[in-house]
């Protein structure tokens, strides 16, 4: 068994805390002043236990990783980049499927990518699925280099390196900056 | 306010639409799956935002308000893992579009490995 590293069992729990607090609403009732110590107490127990056994899953290295200036990187990420890419995407597609003669073009092109962590690969492929036209289907590491299938709707070029900075463009920038 | 809630949602309504129309036109399942991301993304986070507003400028409850962001949050985190495992199990278990694709790198590469 892998030892139990104190700091992904806190960050785990103090994380399952949070959310316990806003599920429940007790956030509410400690910002009015009289929390309700029942539900408090529960709530440590349970995140606690969460902690102790999922810890190990959820984090692999660095458990504070994102504290910090990468916090502000992530929600400047979530809140301002990412969205532009979202809107161009959701508007270009719509476009597409709404006009008369369906301009499609689909196939799957293979992207390589310089980020190395699992985390920021991760990042990146959720945001390349999440961006309409584009969907990852796998990803691979050969010889050393990681590379992305991608099924694109609007096939614009087949070179590699051309497709993979049409189709992320500031993505890639960003999600290195969070990560590494 | 109430006139941004009524924008937000109709924004939503009409990605939604459009997505729906392109789930219908498109050629494959593939493209299919492009045209639902759009209902994943505009669709339902207009909709979200809309309904923290209300929750949070009419209803005055901030419990609601919470748990509807919750939930924009984590629809965001899930919806692009379940489109990657469908897209994926399409493709490994044999679907292939009728109309050739432009290039299909992901095949020839799984022909290889075979």
């Amino acid at each position: 068994m892998k030892k139990i590293k104190i700091s992904a069992v806190l960050s785990t729990a103090i994380l399952c805390f949070i959310f316990w607090l806003l599920i429940t609403g007790q956030i509410i009732s400690i910002f009015r002043g009289r929390p309700s110590t029942q539900v408090l107490i529960a709530g440590v127990l349970v995140s606690a236990a969460v902690g102790f056994f999922s810890g190990r899953f959820f984090i692999h290295k660095k458990a504070f990783h994102l504290l910090g200036a990468r916090f502000i990187y992530l929600l400047q990420y979530c809140f301002y980049i990412f969205p532009q890419e979202l809107w161009k995407a959701n508007v270009d597609v719509a476009l597409r499927a709404l006009s008369k003669d369906l301009p499609v073009n689909p196939g799957i092109v293979k992207v390589p990518s310089n980020l190395r962590t699992d985390y920021g690969q991760a990042m990146l492929a959720d945001s390349i699925t999440l961006t309409p036209g584009t969907i990852t289907m796998d990803i691979v590491e050969e010889e050393g280099q990681v590379y992305y299938y991608i099924h694109w709707i609007n096939v614009e070029t087949e070179d590699p390196v051309e497709a993979g900075e049409m189709i992320k463009g500031t993505l890639e920038a960003w999600s290195g900056r969070i990560w590494e | 306010m109430r006139f941004i809630i009524d924008i937000l949602v109709a924004f939503s309504v009409f990605f939604a639409f459009a997505g729906m129309v392109g789930m219908i036109r498109m050629p494959d399942a593939f493209c299919r799956m492009q045209s639902s991301t759009n209902i994943a993304t505009f669709g339902v986070l207009g909709v979200i935002v809309g309904g923290i507003l209300y929750a949070a400028f009419y209803l005055h409850d901030g419990g609601m308000t919470i748990k509807i962001a919750l939930l924009g949050i984590f629809y965001i985190i899930t919806n692009p893992i379940a489109s990657h495992a469908i897209a994926r199990g399409a493709y490994k278990h044999g679907v292939r579009p009728e109309k050739k694709m432009v290039v299909d790198k992901y095949g020839e590469d799984l022909v290889e490995e075979e």
